[in-house]
């Protein structure tokens, strides 16, 4: 591993920052200047990410360009970054929507323009920071610094009830996820004796993971008898962790009944905040539920999956309805997010390899297709300022390029055979019925009805996108004031266009992209299988090998916390 | 009477004290040779100073191993040492932010400055204490000089009912504190509280009303000094009417230095009584204190008050920490509030200074973002407004982000500290605590923590709502820059924001104070 190979993630995570300092120091008259900056930093990042993305080796080690370095000892915590397959795809999907974000912001942010590419290049760094992080405290700190850009993004450059979308958003998303700091601070306490602990995602993996086959044993053949300290610890208390870190995941996710906050932030954000939260944000709670809240508590899972599952197939419909009654295009495109990620958690919940790798796949597409739409409504709303469908009408006869590029997303976003949306909705369906959430409920037949109403929720998306469609685009213009719209520039040509190559070349060829996560699925769905009965365990495929600390700071005397000392924590690998 | 002999090395660490009456004293003294028009910017500069040089040999004598000094009658441990750091932080930073705003009002005196060093003097005996009579000395110490800074702006009416409701609350709790003292003093026959722990183990079988009342008296006088509710009531009123900069030497300095003796007095009563007692007294405090003062802030419109009340809140996390010193081991923690086998795995020893770091990191995180908000308020504020009561209103921070960009930042950043949000260090001081507790077995407590911390960042939201979202209001005055607060400004935002990502050499510092005297 060269020395470019260990910095890559450092440099991929955090070039943004690095330019926003550059950013800062430019004057804010210079907006053409700052534009044209924080752009180059976007591309250089895109240029880095692809690099990562490549240098990813399918078939290799589960972390791959790791770098770890010492940070605060005392808390337990250092700082080690590194990537999966499904993390290296997010990293991925999040500076290919950068540059695209700040084409797609240059007209609509006439204000303060300078602080706006500070923000966009701050929340680059966090969301990029809490994709690639291996400490489960790294990833908290960037999980919550997050909030801090995206609530400025929302609150100052979002439309007329801003502020309170923002307050909203922000301590929803708060309240979630610090009940998650205590599980993990619990978690940190009973995954090592002292001196081995660590927040470590390896360390705390591990650490569990013999605790949690214990237990697996005991709920599933009733051999509860000899359950350690750690398993007895688990057996009370994990149901409790497992709900602190799922519900401030399913928050982020967002999963009904806790979406609340989605429709006000959604559509209060500025076009770049929409993109954002949609396409990146979002993804965060459903890399929650994978990395984290499953592996670690694979029992509780088992025993909450029927509980979500329903609640992720009521997000399905009930979102699709929410969109069938709106008359307000942004609220219908945010509604449409509830239902697009209730798929991406019953895939995740359906435990088999088809629905795993299915929801891997829609979150990536429901970044591309649901950020292209709030994209080319951004570009709609500037002309015309106005979110009511009744507004519109007949749009296709003046903007027919326009037009042309909507319809492409639309069919991307209602799973168009040939689009990407279609693979991974398709593999979701098919892992739901293979799998065997029925039988967790109670009942084998459930499966089917789980199945049953997410097949609904298909039929009710393309109802709802294409009425939209239909009402926005097509018949006869029949308000005077969109005669004269102008059709799509250059700029706003090229800002799509990447898109929509997306949507085909994913739809088309989708296997270079699941090369990259199936040794993710391979591995999240053997974790979490540790939860279901008669499971065969394979003790090495499960534990999570990283890199130790860097062996000359180990043996430095002051080292309150030796890491390297942890039993949990395996000999360095090069 | 044989008078004690004691040598120059004896006075070795009492230096930061020394140091800091040496400057007060030249302060006092060569304000007599001034004129009424003469220039007075060496005082502020000389406090700088004399903060800077007490701090620096503070931190040399966190090296030294704990004992005895002064016949006993103080400790030399490198808890007191990192809290006369702290103090001395807090002091410097106040000092830097008060040059302008009493030119302004043009109050510039050397008795001011004079004021300020006295009572961070008596701050750092008062952690140093370890004797009864001596503790309730430097407790008036520092609370006669906080009691004339308070009403040192004395024409108004505010400064005034501010200093008398102080001098009245404060005397009355220092009453209560002594009395306790005087019983624990009946029951044990010793102000020492090292010899303490023995024969208070005989008193409490012989007369435990004895023993109990003085302990409640006790924390009773100490619940005043650091607002613990439901003794919390003089804090808004002598927040809101004490000069701006001595209210930040307050929030920051004297409850660190009331927290430190406290920590202390318990520590040492606790190895003779029954240390669940004290977790449940310090469990229900803190429950209190925390919800309390932060459910009393989000209603505050009026910014200095609602710190007042976020101080409040505060001392209820670092109370959360005090009652974790007290866990007694695994299996046997006290259930009050959900306590359980969940964690308490670690040494009780261990366990014990995991808390004590997480005070005095707390201590120091909140000195940067307490000092740091109400350096910002103290610019913001003009003396024209005060009757009114307007001053400090929401509105005053309206558009400060187009106004003043940096100061918005950093008020930005010192809201979001005092909120516990990542990056900053009022989340890892937080992390610290919490840890401390989860530990403990105190899950019950962290959780009510950390949900009323998350309504705490609702008011700590709002003041960054008004200076990012809203406008600039017609007819905003100038704002005057003075150099002196843009520097407590830049020290205390680079505090908040480098020590919450780097850990820096505060983390060494930091493990080497977690060891008390005696532990």
């Amino acid at each position: 591993m060269s020395f470019f190979d260990t910095h890559l993630l450092n440099l991929v995570v955090f070039l943004p920052l690095v330019f926003a300092a550059l950013v800062a120091m430019l004057p804010a008259s210079e907006n053409g200047q700052i534009r044209t900056v924080t752009l180059i930093a976007m591309v250089v990042d895109l240029v880095f990410g692809v690099w990562a993305y490549m240098a990813y080796v399918p078939g290799g080690p589960e972390f791959q360009l790791e770098y770890r370095a010492r940070w605060f000892d005392l808390f337990g915590t250092s700082y080690h970054v590194g990537v999966d397959g499904l993390a290296v795809s997010l990293l991925l999907l999040t500076v290919f929507l950068g540059p695209l974000v700040v084409l797609a912001s240059t007209t609509y942010i006439k204000f303060r323009i300078k602080e706006f590419h500070l923000a966009l290049l701050v929340l680059q760094t966090t969301m990029l920071g809490a994709l690639v992080s291996l400490d489960v405290l790294l990833f908290y700190i960037f999980f919550e610094a997050m909030l801090i850009p995206m609530y400025l993004l929302v609150g100052v450059w979002g439309a007329e009830d801003r502020q309170m979308a923002a307050v909203k958003f922000f301590l929803y998303t708060l309240a979630g996820s610090l009940l998650m700091l205590v599980a993990i601070i619990a978690v940190y306490f009973i995954s090592a004796p002292v001196g081995a602990r660590s927040f470590d995602y390896a360390s705390i993996y591990n650490g569990l993971l013999s605790a949690n086959q214990q237990l697996s044993a005991c709920t599933t053949e009733g051999n509860c008898e000899s359950l350690t300290g750690l398993a007895a610890t688990l057996h009370t208390w994990g149901p409790w962790l497992f709900a602190a870190f799922a519900i401030a995941f399913a928050v982020k996710v967002p999963m009904w009944p806790l979406h609340t906050w989605l429709p006000d932030a959604h559509v209060q954000a500025p076009v770049a905040g929409s993109m954002i939260l949609a396409g990146v944000t979002l993804k965060m709670g459903t890399f929650g539920f994978w990395r984290y809240a499953i592996p670690f508590f694979p029992v509780a899972t088992q025993q909450a999956r029927p509980f979500l599952a329903t609640l992720a197939v009521i997000g399905i419909v009930y979102g699709a309805l929410m969109c069938l009654a709106q008359r307000d295009i942004k609220k219908l495109i945010a509604y449409s997010s509830v239902s697009h990620l209730g798929y991406c958690m019953l895939g995740i919940l359906a435990i088999t390899a088809e629905g795993a790798t299915g929801s891997a796949y829609q979150m990536l597409n429901h970044g591309v297709s649901t950020g292209a739409l709030f994209l080319l409504f951004g570009f709609l709303y500037e002309r015309r300022h106005s979110r009511l469908m009744a507004d519109y009408g007949g749009i296709a006869k003046v903007m027919p390029v326009f037009t042309a590029a909507f319809v492409i997303i639309t069919f991307s976003s209602i799973a168009v055979p040939g689009t990407n949306g279609f693979i991974g909705e398709f593999l979701v369906l098919l892992g739901t019925f293979k799998s065997d959430l029925g039988e967790a409920a109670g009942n084998a037949h459930l499966t089917a009805v789980f199945g049953a109403f997410a097949t609904l929720g298909v039929i009710l998306g393309a109802a709802y996108m294409l009425w939209m469609v239909q009402k926005v685009f097509f018949g006869g213009l029949t308000h005077r004031e969109n005669q004269h719209l102008t059709d799509m520039n250059l700029r706003e040509g090229l800002t799509v266009l990447p898109f929509i190559a997306l949507v085909l070349v994913m739809g088309l060829q989708p296997q270079p992209f699941l090369d990259r996560l199936s040794p993710s699925t391979d591995r999240f769905l053997a974790r979490a299988r540790v939860g279901t009965p008669g499971a065969a365990l394979e003790v090495d495929r499960l534990r999570v090998e990283v890199m130790s600390l860097p062996s000359p700071l180990v043996a430095a005397p002051s080292a309150p916390v030796p890491l390297a000392a942890a039993p949990a924590v395996p000999s360095p690998r090069q | 009477m044989n008078l004690p002999n004691l040598s120059l090395a004896d006075f070795l660490p009492l230096l930061p004290t020394i140091i800091m009456v040496v400057g007060a004293s030249i302060l006092l003294l060569s304000e007599v040779f001034l004129s009424a028009t003469a220039s007075r910017a060496y005082q502020a500069v000389l406090t700088v100073v004399t903060a800077v040089a007490a701090g620096a040999t503070a931190l040399s004598l966190m090296f030294e191993p704990p004992q005895e000094v002064m016949l006993g009658f103080g400790v030399l441990d490198p808890f007191s040492s990192f809290l006369t750091f702290v103090v001395c932080v807090g002091l410097a930073l106040a000092t830097l932010s008060s040059v302008s705003f009493l030119r302004k009002r043009g109050a510039e005196r050397g008795e001011f400055y004079a004021l300020m060093l006295f009572a961070s003097a008596g701050m750092s005996l008062l952690a140093m204490s370890n004797e009864l009579i001596t503790l309730f000395v430097n407790v008036e110490v520092l609370s006669i000089a906080t009691y004339a800074l308070t009403s040192y702006l004395r024409r108004g009416t505010r400064p005034s009912e501010a200093g008398f409701k102080y001098f009245i609350l404060g005397a009355f709790s220092s009453a209560v504190l002594l009395y306790g003292a005087a019983l624990l003093y009946g029951a044990t026959g010793t102000t020492h509280l090292t010899a303490m722990a023995g024969p208070l183990a005989s008193a409490i079988a012989k007369q435990p009303g004895l023993v109990y009342a003085g302990i409640i008296l006790v924390g009773a006088g100490f619940a005043f000094k650091v607002a613990a509710v439901p003794f919390h009531m003089w804090t808004p009123d002598v927040y809101e009417g004490a000069p701006t900069p001595v209210t930040a030497l307050m929030s920051a300095g004297v409850k660190a230095a009331a927290f430190a003796a406290m920590v202390r007095v318990f520590f040492m009563v606790g190895k003779g009584v029954d240390p669940q007692m004290l977790l449940g007294l310090f469990s229900v405090l803190a429950f209190l204190t925390m919800v309390a003062g932060n459910l009393l802030a989000i209603p505050q419109r009026n910014v200095k008050r609602m710190l007042a009340y976020s101080s409040i809140a505060h001392a209820g996390y670092l109370l959360v920490g005090v009652a974790a010193l007290f866990v007694t081991g695994p299996g046997e923690q006290f259930r009050l509030l959900g306590a359980s086998a969940l964690t308490g795995g670690t040494p009780l020893d261990i366990a014990r200074s995991e808390a004590l770091r997480g005070i005095l990191y707390y201590l120091l995180a909140y000195t940067f973002s307490a000092v740091g908000a109400f350096s910002i308020i103290s610019v913001l504020e003009r003396r024209e407004d005060e009757e009114k009561g307007t001053a400090w209103d929401l509105e005053r921070f309206s558009g400060l982000a187009q106004r003043k960009p940096g100061w918005a930042f950093a008020m930005a950043a010192f809201m979001l500290s005092l909120g516990g949000i990542p990056p900053t260090i009022g989340f890892m001081s937080k992390l610290l605590i919490f840890q401390a507790a989860v530990d403990a077995g105190l899950i019950g407590l962290t959780i009510v923590g950390v949900l009323s911390s998350a309504a705490g960042v609702y008011y700590y939201l709002r003041v960054v709502v008004y200076m990012f979202m809203r406008p600039v209001p017609e007819g905003a005055q100038t704002l005057e820059r003075s150099w002196s607060t843009e520097l407590a400004l830049v020290v205390s935002t680079l505090g908040v924001v480098v020590l919450g990502i780097i850990p820096g050499p505060v983390m060494a510092w930091l493990e080497q104070a977690s060891s008390i005297f005696g532990q």
